[in-house]
């Protein structure tokens, strides 16, 4: 498997990101804590971690262990606890306090996200599900204006996951691991700097994640700075392969023990 | 390559670049429209509702409006008068109101109550009415009242071409009954001689059986005669062998009651306002001959013996001393009231206050000899009809509450349904909000959706109720000759249709208020939906 010759000289095994490149996101002291009832569960509880420019990390952890509370928090899914010190910077912006205007724009132009469910919208087709993220982003003229140019896009994106014959089909017409393959397609459309997936092996057989993985690892190898998050001990040795592995543990994150690099 | 399929769905509308309407708004408001049952409920419910309220506002407002302006038909929109004795120079009177430019036409009239004996010997309590066919003609809708008459094309619910007044063998008569009618009189026993007569309403008598198809015909009665109780089956048609015998109450310039007087006069023509109190209760007599029997007519005037040996002057111009009653010169014809009608469209108010302008100067002109302004009554038909309209306006305050009830529970219907079509597509939203699209930007997807469901519906149920209002007596008659179901049967109502209007500025503004509702009802889970964070939007089951 082919690794991104940025990341292969990154040392393994650190919390912190590190190396020439510079961290894209970092995030700092993250807490954050359910209210349920009167009782309040907290699942972050300082969680640092930071990510470099066309890094691979894979974020480890048990069950329940917070990985997609984490996961939405980088993507800006939900927010941190309020006056907890929690900070996520993206490309020199803090993102937590930010207003809800930047926040979307972060969500349509600077992040990708993917779901363990797919999420994909059962009335449109798989073509345009994957369009949606660009007519999310553009207002009716621009979007026109480059028309051409994000169909061809899209069009690219399903053939590189292997479902460019399928363009007109929909989501209820397609196996699990070909709707999780339309879900990275809709989450690169508008060529995100970070991609974050939450389990997007999850629902998959092994050999079904299997070629999620190497989608992913051809992903890295283009370049592509992603994080994502598993609790499957063997799917992180696959992600490691490619860069680092993290674990969140008690709310904290650490280094992987047998986390390789 | 396959063509690219959303090609339709980035239509440019040169200009169009506002900031929160985006490409995927349109598509997906297209796409839930036509992939989901969903919608197509909630068009139907807005159309059903609005066509429902636009129905039933149609017909009760035509009836409600069809009942308030059958009480204006024989009294026309203002009423002078002056009960009992009644006033003089009342030509006068109408030759000055009608120099008015608000007034279009008046009419002198004699009111009174009588009991009458009808051709089967039973006595009816009805109020008389002494008019001038022509004249009240024109400030009433006398004419149209008029009952027997031919007419050439049948009732809507006379398929059956059963009213006789269709029939050929007797329009020649009818012809005649309506020109006995216009001048309340009738053809003497002597050529060319004209006798007066009396128009009771067709209620009055019991000899006219009014049929569900909307028609009357003359329908036999048994008499009683005697406490013998010799009985005898009458079976006559009202205005060629009908007489009526009126009990009158004379009473005099002063106020004086006289001596009944009795009078049989044969019965003209029959009329028909469709209000059941007026046709039931009311009997119209040639004024002459009205005056004459309650002593209004010209006459002698005469003095109390207060007087006694006083020199009178006669209107021959004799003189003489007075002997107890004494007549002293002319005593002018009196009637107790004059029917006016305003010009055009003028407001009965207005009309009115002309009337009182105009009635000021006649009073000074006859001062002593008239009402002072500030005694005479001087009243709008809606003042005269004053208990029917409080009925009718207290129902029409009952059908506007049910009304807002009836909105009320459609606008509750309506946010139900895109409730429920919000809540299942709150993940969609949280997608979208994944992916970046603003707040506004999704409940801008949903309230389109809404705008888009409730002016297909607005517009379905206008046309459904137009073509229900239009065709609501076919309809009608359908269901009564396919279920029996008769609701409105003209037995009851009095109307031989059902008096149904569509208009269209009501329905504009119900159907509007539909696709408001709409967007409101789509509106206020949309913001709810969309205010969620994104996460916990997906995470909604
Ligand atoms: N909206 C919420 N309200 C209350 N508790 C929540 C909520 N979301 C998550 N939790 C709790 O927070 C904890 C972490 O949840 P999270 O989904 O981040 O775990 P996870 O590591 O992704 O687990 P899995 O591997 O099963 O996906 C869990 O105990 C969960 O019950
Ligand atoms: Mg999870």
């Amino acid at each position: 498997m082919s690794t991104h010759p940025s990341t292969i000289s990154m040392p393994a095994g650190g919390v912190e990101a590190s190396g020439g490149g510079g961290a894209i996101i970092r995030a700092e002291s993250l807490h954050k804590t359910y209210r349920l009832g009167r009782v309040d569960v907290p699942v972050l509880r300082g969680v640092s971690v930071g990510v470099a420019r066309g890094e691979f990390v894979a974020i480890l952890g048990a069950s329940g262990s917070g990985k997609s509370t984490l996961l939405h928090l980088l993507g800006a899914l939900d927010r941190p606890d309020r006056r907890s010190g929690s900070s996520i910077v993206f490309d020199g912006r803090e993102l937590v306090g930010a207003s809800a205007g930047v926040l979307d724009r972060y969500r349509r132009f600077d992040v990708g996200f993917v779901f363990q469910f797919y999420h994909l919208l059962p009335e449109l087709s798989v073509v345009e599900n994957v369009l949606l993220g660009a007519m999310v982003a553009y207002g009716r003229l621009g979007y026109a204006s480059r028309r051409r140019a994000l169909d061809e896009r899209a069009k690219e994106l399903l053939a590189r996951v292997g479902l460019g014959h399928r363009l007109r089909h929909r989501p209820a017409e397609l196996s699990g691991g070909e709707r999780q393959r339309v879900a990275i397609a809709r989450a690169l459309i508008n060529g995100p700097r970070l991609l974050l997936a939450d389990e997007p092996t999850g629902n998959l057989d092994r050999a079904t994640g299997r070629t999620i993985l190497d989608l992913f690892s051809e992903l890295h190898a283009g370049g592509q700075t992603m994080v994502v998050v598993t609790h499957d001990e063997a799917t992180a040795e696959r992600a490691a392969g490619a860069g680092r592995v993290l674990r969140l543990t008690d709310g904290r994150m650490e280094p992987a023990p047998g986390g390789s690099g | 390559m396959i063509p690219p399929r959303s090609a339709g769905s980035a239509r440019v509308v040169a200009g169009s670049g506002a900031t929160v309407a985006r490409v995927y708004q349109a598509l997906l408001t297209r796409r839930y429209l036509t992939s989901k049952i969903m919608p197509l409920l909630a068009a139907v419910a807005v159309m059903l509702c609005t066509g429902m309220v636009i129905v039933v506002w149609s017909v009760m407002g035509g009836f409600l409006n069809h009942l308030v302006n059958s009480g204006r038909v024989l009294i026309g929109d203002v009423v002078i008068e002056w009960p009992n004795a009644g006033f003089p120079y009342y030509g006068d009177l109408v030759k000055r109101l009608e120099a008015h430019p608000m007034i279009e036409a008046a009419a002198p009239a004699i009111v009174t109550y009588s009991l009458i004996v009808l051709p089967d010997n039973r006595k009816e309590m009805v109020l008389i009415r002494g008019i001038e066919g022509e004249s009240f003609a024109r400030v009433t809708g006398y004419e149209s009242s008029l009952w027997w008459r031919p007419i050439d094309e049948p009732l809507r619910k006379d398929a059956k071409r059963e009213d006789p007044r269709l029939d050929a063998g007797i329009k020649g008569i009818l012809t005649e009954v309506l020109e006995n009618g216009r001048s309340l009189t009738v053809p003497g026993p002597v050529g060319g001689e004209r006798l007066p007569a009396v128009v009771p309403g067709i209620e009055v008598s019991g000899f006219a059986a009014r049929r569900s198809e909307g028609f009357f015909e003359p329908r036999p009665r048994l008499v009683q005669r005697g406490s013998s109780g010799g009985e005898e089956v009458l079976s006559i048609f009202l205005p060629r062998q009908g007489t009526v015998t009126l009990n009158l109450v004379p009473v005099d310039s002063q106020g004086r009651i006289l001596d009944i007087a009795s009078v049989t006069l044969r019965v003209a023509n029959e009329f028909h306002t469709g209000l059941y109190e007026m046709d039931k209760k009311t009997a119209l007599v040639e004024l002459g001959e009205l005056q004459r029997r309650l002593k209004m007519d010209r006459a002698t005037r005469i003095v109390p013996p207060e007087r006694p040996g006083g020199v009178v002057e006669r209107p021959d111009g004799t003189e003489s001393f007075s002997e107890g009653f004494e007549g002293i010169g002319v005593e002018p014809a009196r009637v107790t009231t004059v029917y006016v009608r305003g010009r055009g469209e003028a407001n009965a108010e207005a009309v009115a206050s002309a009337v009182g302008e105009v009635y000021r100067e006649f009073a000074a002109a006859h001062r002593g000899e008239v009402p002072p302004p500030g005694t005479i009554d001087i009243r709008t038909w809606r003042d005269q009809n004053r208990t029917m309209i409080a009925a009718v306006e207290k129902e029409t305050g009952l059908v506007l509450i049910l009304f807002s009830f009836i909105s009320v529970t459609a606008v509750f219907l309506v946010l139900a349904i895109f409730w429920s079509m919000v809540a299942e597509k709150t993940k969609d939203i949280g997608v979208l909000r994944a992916l970046g699209a603003s707040r506004t930007g999704v409940a801008w997807v949903w309230v389109r959706y809404g705008l888009v469901i409730g002016v297909i519906g607005g517009l379905a149920g206008g046309a459904m109720s137009y073509a229900i209002v239009t065709n609501i007596n076919d309809i009608h008659e359908w269901l009564g000759e396919a279920f029996g179901l008769y609701i409105w049967d003209p037995r009851i109502y009095y109307f031989s249709e059902i008096p149904a209007r569509f208009k269209w500025l009501d329905a504009s503004v119900v159907a509007a208020s539909g696709v408001v509702s709409s967007a409101v009802g789509a509106l206020v889970p949309a913001v709810r939906a969309s205010r969620m964070d994104p996460v916990r939007a997906l995470r909604f089951e």
